[in-house]
């Protein structure tokens, strides 16, 4: 076997190991997108057995991060990659933080839920925080879409939205304050009705920062304090 | 077909070079050069030939039968024959293209989605159904791992698992929620199909029967609650008369009966619903089977011999009121079905597959054709001998799906007039050690 061959032979190698580890990324992703369905199930179905199995399965989302981390330093540590690969595996230890506390959250929610089911259930079931929750679930997934498929244009619109989920947290974080004035009876179930919202909201903000991890792998560029106008002029300008 | 050329046209060939030759002789004879003018002739035919061979090498690469060069004699037969084949091979691919064209129309009609994978599950192709259903894009999804689109645990476990004997159904999308089954077949070598279908439907009358079932066996409670407390005031008060005191103790019986089945239709349906795997909480097995066994034992009518034994000091992760209603029906089965001479035993214990636990009795045991039925509802070996032991029918339906909410399963063996044994095993991630603060308690 000559040099040329065996370059070429590592060289595959290496491109199955870095596809490997990113499919573990988005099993790790799609089982936090469960997590996530599964807490606002639990909160809008008042079930307290389910929101307990998930804080109680967010050990499998733990262990999903500990054995990628250790890929990808195992990965830094024995290929050295550059360039685009080096970004791929600087973008998936950075996604996977992301992605253990998205799992974090959920198992507040669960935890939440578990304690609300045991009140009595408004009739609307929670209406504004159940759409914040539908919102979210579709922008992570959106995220996610993004990451497999690189694709910075996708990942730009489900940044995007992270802005109208802002706007829905402060709008129900103000309404149970102000329910909290009308009924101190309600203080308590309001306030885990925004530490809910609050988990969401953060939630958002991880798929964001998925987002801008997809459109560094992709142009280098590191877009975390740029607006997002910005970036989508110049992903404009390169062609993409 | 001739195996070697048609002689005619080589005799042609050789006679006309012959004659150049004789030809360029006889104009080199004038000069007294004949070998030479022969040669010179003979060479310039040479590099004649060479030309035209180059050309023809020239059109053989543009595969135009168009462009086919004139000629006769040998090199026009070859041309001919050339052109010949040309044209079979362009009629051949032009069957072919309409083959796949076709082919390519009827999977895009299909109602169900398919997609292509190579062998490391990349997507190669798919239908229209499946772009629908997936939510695939045609532009940029051909290459991608499928399950770094479908990332649905169920379907990663699935696709990881590698036997794909039955489908597996996911959820996608939220608004409308819509359900898929996905079925993944091995062809070529290697690659795998995927089948996908919409099941939204299906899940719905599912759910529907589901809550049909909860709603009716709820609403026949509270009656029944009635009924059954004024039989019991009845059945107290001693100025009924003497002859009504039989059909009163049946009545009684019935309606127990009556409550003892819905209460299980209730927990089967609360079963059925709710999360596919219970997280759950540590729970002493043995202190299950001891309990089990006392209830058993307080009973008049018995076997002779009932006992449970924990071999293993380890408890198992899972929901202790299933977990209850799992022994108390296995056990409740074996003594219901073992005479009165006959023996119960159930045990647990511990290796490296996992957990089990296994009730054994001496009683009339099941033929072999029921056995894979016995777990269906409602379904009885002898209609007239359960119905007299007051069973629900119910009972190992339960215990199936509780061991299902466990990652367990059930084996049965039995040999008919010598007993059964019922085995339920459950995976090793499922075992504790005792906890600490119990056990210190215990002490």
């Amino acid at each position: 076997m000559d040099a040329a061959d065996l370059s070429h032979h590592t060289s595959r190698r290496f491109n199955e190991d870095l596809e490997q580890v990113r499919s573990k990324v988005l099993a790790m992703g799609g089982l936090v997108e469960e997590q996530l369905r599964r807490a606002m199930t639990a909160l809008a179905d008042a079930d307290s057995s389910l929101g307990r199995a998930v804080a109680h399965e967010d050990h499998k989302v733990n262990g999903m991060e500990l054995s990628i981390d250790e890929e990808c330093s195992r990965i830094l540590a024995t290929r050295a990659p550059a360039a685009g690969d080096l970004r791929m595996v600087v973008a998936t230890i950075k996604a996977i933080t992301d992605l253990e506390r998205v799992g974090d959250e959920c198992e507040k929610i669960g935890l939440i839920a578990a304690r609300l089911a045991g009140e009595v259930q408004p009739a609307d079931r929670y209406r504004e925080v159940r759409e914040l929750g539908r919102e979210v679930q579709l922008q992570l997934h959106e995220s996610l879409d993004a990451f497999a498929r690189l694709d910075a244009p996708q990942a730009l619109r489900a940044a995007r939205s992270d802005r109208s989920v802002d706007d829905a947290y402060d709008a129900i974080q103000r309404q149970g304050m102000t329910r909290m004035l009308e009924d101190p009876q309600q203080i308590r179930r309001q306030f885990d009705l925004i530490a809910v919202a609050r988990a969401l909201e953060r939630i958002g903000d991880h798929a964001k920062n998925l987002c801008e991890y997809v459109i560094y792998t992709v142009s280098g560029r590191d877009v975390r304090h740029s607006s997002l106008d910005q970036v989508e002029r110049e992903l404009a300008a390169r062609g993409g | 077909m001739k195996q070697w050329p048609d002689w005619a046209l080589v005799l042609r060939a050789a006679a006309s070079v012959a004659l150049l030759a004789a030809a360029g002789a006889l104009l080199g004879s004038f000069r007294d050069l004949a070998w030479a003018g022969a040669a010179i002739v003979l060479a310039i035919t040479l590099v004649l030939q060479w030309l035209r061979s180059a050309q023809l090498l020239r059109w053989l690469r543009t595969r135009s039968i168009a462009d086919a060069p004139d000629a006769n004699g040998l090199r026009g037969e070859l041309v001919a024959q050339i052109v010949r084949l040309l044209r079979s091979r362009q009629r051949r691919k032009r069957q072919l293209m309409r083959l796949l064209r076709t082919v390519r129309r009827a999977t895009a009609a299909l109602p169900e989605g398919v997609v292509m994978l190579s062998e490391q599950a990349e997507i190669a192709w798919f239908n229209r159904a499946a772009a629908r259903l997936l939510r695939l894009s045609r532009k940029s999804d051909r290459g991608l791992r499928i399950d770094n689109l479908l990332r649905q645990p169920e379907f990663v476990d699935y696709l990881r698992g590698r036997r794909y004997d039955a489908p597996v159904r996911v959820r996608m999308g939220m608004v409308p929620e819509q359900f898929l089954n996905l079925q993944l077949v091995h062809f070529g070598e290697g690659q795998l199909l995927l089948l996908v279908s919409d099941a939204t439907h299906e899940n719905q009358v599912e759910a529907m029967r589901k809550d049909f079932v909860a709603n009716a066996s709820h609403e026949l409670r509270s009656p029944l609650t009635v009924i059954a407390g004024y039989l019991e005031t009845l059945a107290a008060d001693d100025g009924i008369e003497p002859a009504l005191q039989g059909p009163m103790r049946e009545m009684r019986r019935q309606a127990e009966r009556m409550q003892g089945i819905i209460a299980d239709l209730l927990s089967l349906s609360r079963l059925e619903t709710g999360d596919p795997e219970v997280a759950g909480e540590p729970v002493d097995v043995g202190l299950l089977l001891k309990q089990v066994e006392r209830d058993i034992l307080s009973r008049q009518q018995r076997p002779r011999l009932v006992h449970s034994t924990a071999e293993s000091n380890q408890w198992l992760r899972g929901d202790h009121d299933q977990l209850y209603s799992l022994v108390r029906n296995l056990m409740e089965n074996a003594a219901n079905y073992t005479p009165a001479d006959g023996e119960v035993r159930a045990r647990w214990w511990v290796d490296a597959a996992g957990g089990h636990l296994a009730v054994t009795d001496t009683g009339i045991g099941i033929a072999a054709d029921h056995i894979p039925r016995l777990t269906e509802r409602f379904y009885r070996v002898d209609v007239g001998r359960s119905r007299a032991t007051g069973g629900s029918g119910l009972g190992l339906a339960i215990v199936k799906h509780v061991l299902q909410k466990h990652g367990g399963r059930l084996e049965i063996a039995s040999v008919e007039g010598r007993g059964s044994s019922f085995t339920c095993h459950f995976p090793a991630e499922r075992l504790l050690r005792r906890p600490a603060s119990r056990a210190a308690a215990a002490l």
